[in-house]
């Protein structure tokens, strides 16, 4: 049993509730900008971890929010955003080495306490390539320190690279092993090459990311994601995440059975009506915020994002908690006016 | 090169076909354009074209015609037209167009490929219109599609005598990279903010009908276009007086008009506001936030000075107290362009005016009127624009 994914909803719920109010006073203390903005929605306490005030995630893009003064920020973490803005993630010694405790705990609910051989699915070039790195290859780069013996699944064009991965299942295949990458890389590029070529996956643990808008294109949704994984590779445990950095350290895993996100101890989700702004019920769409204890050089412990989402259900999957799906992103919004928006909305 | 309305060829080749100032084939023209605009099944859809057609109606246009005509000079088209209106193509373009085209020019307007709703019908109506129209019209008057394609526009650029360039800073910037010919010149219509006055006193002895017709009018000016057409209110003053409880009453009234018209903002909408106002709130502007209804946004400013020229999302409304009209002059400039007011006696909104010394502000309307597109418009003249002199000493 997992070491992540241990509390059950009402337990969760309380002691989410108190360390996620103290997270708030916390930021309020040393996060001016933070403040302010409580104080202007004149936020006076939370009841439930529902109540408790949420930032839109983009104001990451907009503004430098930290808790923690110049002299002590040990990492700046950026993403790429769609709309070419970046993210601003400030870490101080003690953030970043939780985090990455944090995330390797989550991980460990499925990879077991020792570093399995890995194999990546990606090309690395991508480490050579400074404007792509930030995004897909700081994620990379993240996950490698979770396995050894690590092999590329990618020559440096970006091409297949069958014989790496024949020696890698030579050496490694025939006990559990490590697979990581985005998904629809994972789809285009191991999965096809492992089905024409014969490859034998049954030992790999895939632990993946990424949006399925490239594959929902193609027409591959997630259960044939693994059906047709589990039926011509052997590979049955694939693991989806969702995750993005203004909550680094912090995912949300698909998992065992496959269909469902599920939460860590240290972190939720909120599914909210975008109308009423309150808590949707169970089954009910609407955007995914997301909680977590992790962020305290920033206040990015309660986010709200512009994804869809759905909870499935409570305390009645493969783990204890919340378990829900991403249903996309929320479309952008665009005013019909005579200029300047325009430029924003292009 | 997609043909949306007039006959296709060559747009920059040598033309004989003459309009004159008032030409009686174009009103001609106009008018049953107008007509067809008018109807109920094209007013139900896109109420905007209604107002269009109205202005278009023929008695306006003779006298449009007529107010051109001087003593000192005679009045001829300026020639060659090149209209580039925003990339999502909204009503205003046609106006401009049609008051050129009234006062006899050859036009060619360049319609986005992203046009879509309001002018999609506009260029259904405009060819349903040639079908028995002069064929003088569908020779001088062109709309076409193109892509990114410099040549054309630089071709068009070298062709024309007057340039019309809508849709902002950044289009006058781009377009201005392609030269003109000398004696020809630009009519720009930059990035523009617009304002909202309520005067304390005047709302206080307004009768409950006057102040339900007020929000009304407002909550048109800032919900047709989501309050991002250029003459669209960013923010509110309260102007004299006490203002507590002015607002709150005023909003409250307003999202009564939203829920009776069923307008609605959707989810993005509904987040960008979210993040438009937490980020003003963070950056010290704003000292308040309500979100009464998810279509009404509530912001109170530490002064008129932090009012926000950027679009903030529909239906979101900073408010800033002051004590006299004249107070927010030092707050406006060369961008400001419509100020509609409610609740001022004609001698205070005057007084402000000329304290503006035409520094910013090209429009002063009562609520209502933001949107109510009219000739004299960004401080030009259009027709005068639109036309040019020959003096005769005989």
């Amino acid at each position: 049993m997992s070491t992540s994914f241990t509390r059950s909803q009402p337990e969760r719920d309380s002691l989410l509730l108190k360390e996620l109010s103290e997270l708030v006073e916390h930021h309020r203390a040393h996060c001016a900008p933070y403040d302010r903005i409580l104080a202007a929605a004149g936020f006076r306490g939370a009841d439930a971890v529902a109540d408790l005030p949420w930032l839109p995630v983009r104001l990451f893009k907009n503004l430098e929010l930290k808790s923690i003064p110049d002299d002590e920020v040990f990492k700046v973490l950026t993403s790429s955003g769609t709309t070419g803005d970046v993210s601003r993630i400030y870490l101080d010694k003690a953030a970043a080495a939780t985090q990455t405790r944090q995330l390797g705990a989550t991980l460990q609910a499925v990879l077991g306490p020792k570093r399995l051989p890995m194999v990546l699915v990606d090309t690395r070039s991508l480490l050579n390539d400074r404007r792509s790195f930030s995004a897909r290859g700081a994620g990379v780069l993240g996950m490698a320190t979770f396995g050894r013996d690590h092999v590329w699944a990618l020559d440096a064009d970006g091409v297949p690279d069958l014989a790496a991965l024949r020696g890698f299942l030579d050496r490694h295949g025939d006990a559990p092993f490590l697979i990581f990458g985005f998904t629809y890389l994972v789809w285009l590029h191991l999965y096809e090459v492992a089905r024409d070529n014969g490859l034998d996956l049954s030992n790999g643990i895939l632990i993946h990311s990424g949006g399925w808008k490239k594959l929902v294109d193609r027409a591959v949704s997630p259960e044939e994601f693994r059906r047709r994984l589990a039926r011509d590779t052997g590979l049955v445990h694939s693991h989806n995440f969702y995750g993005m950095v203004e909550q680094i350290g912090t995912i949300f895993l698909e998992g065992p059975s496959g269909g469902s996100l599920y939460c860590p101890d240290f972190a939720d989700v909120i599914i909210r009506d975008p109308r009423t702004w309150r808590e949707q019920p169970v089954g009910e769409p609407g955007l995914i915020e997301v909680v977590s204890t992790l962020p305290t050089s920033y206040p990015g412990h309660v986010l709200l994002t512009e994804d869809l989402g759905v909870v499935h259900g409570v305390d009645d999957g493969d783990w204890p908690g919340k378990r829900f799906s991403v249903l996309g992103r929320l479309p952008r919004a665009e005013a019909r006016g005579c200029s300047d928006t325009y430029r924003e909305a292009a | 090169m997609r043909f949306r309305f007039g006959d296709p060829g060559e747009l920059t080749a040598p033309s004989a076909d003459r309009l004159t100032v008032g030409d009686p084939r174009v009103v001609d023209f106009l008018s049953r354009f107008a007509r067809r605009l008018l109807a109920p099944a094209v007013a139900r859809r896109h109420p905007e074209l209604g107002s269009l057609g109205y202005f278009l109606r023929p008695a306006e246009l003779t006298r449009a015609a007529a107010r051109l005509e001087r003593p000192d000079a005679l009045v001829f088209p300026r020639g060659n037209v090149f209209h580039l209106p925003p990339a999502n193509v909204d009503t205003i373009f046609v106006y401009s167009w049609a008051l050129s085209a009234l006062a006899g020019n050859h036009n060619v307007v360049r319609i986005s490929s992203r046009s879509a709703g309001a002018a999609e019908t506009v260029l259904e109506t405009l060819n349903a219109t040639l079908e028995d129209a002069d064929p003088v019209i569908g020779r001088t008057q062109r709309m076409v599609t193109y892509g990114r394609d410099d040549a054309t526009t630089a071709a068009l650029s070298a062709w024309c005598d007057l340039r019309v360039i809508w849709g902002g800073d950044e289009a006058v910037r781009a377009i201005r990279r392609h030269p003109l010919r000398p004696s020809a010149r630009d009519l720009t219509f930059p990035d523009r903010t617009s304002w909202a006055a309520l005067s304390v006193p005047g709302w206080r002895a307004a009768d409950p009908a006057a102040r339900r017709a007020a929000a009304a009018g407002f909550a048109n000016d800032s919900y047709w276009f989501d309050q991002a057409a250029c003459s669209s209110p960013r923010a509110v003053f309260l102007v004299g007086g006490d203002p507590d409880g002015v607002a709150e009453e005023f909003l409250a009234l307003v999202g009564e008009v939203v829920a009776q018209r069923g307008w609605s903002v959707d989810a993005a909408m509904a987040v960008e506001k979210r993040i438009n106002a937490y980020g003003l709130a963070a950056a010290g502007a704003v000292t308040s936030m309500t979100f009464p209804r998810n279509e009404v946004t509530a912001l109170s400013l530490t002064g008129a000075g932090a009012a926000p020229r950027r679009w903030i999302g529909a239906g979101a409304f900073p408010f800033a107290a002051v004590a006299t009209l004249e107070d927010l002059v030092p707050a406006m400039n060369r961008q400001d362009q419509t100020f509609s007011h409610f609740g001022f006696t004609p001698a205070e909104l005057r007084a402000f005016a000329v304290a503006l010394g035409g520094r910013g502000v090209d429009r002063i309307v009562p609520f209502g009127s933001a949107l109510t597109f009219s000739a004299i418009w960004d401080g030009f003249d259009l027709p005068r624009e639109f036309t040019r002199l020959t003096t005769l000493d005989a």
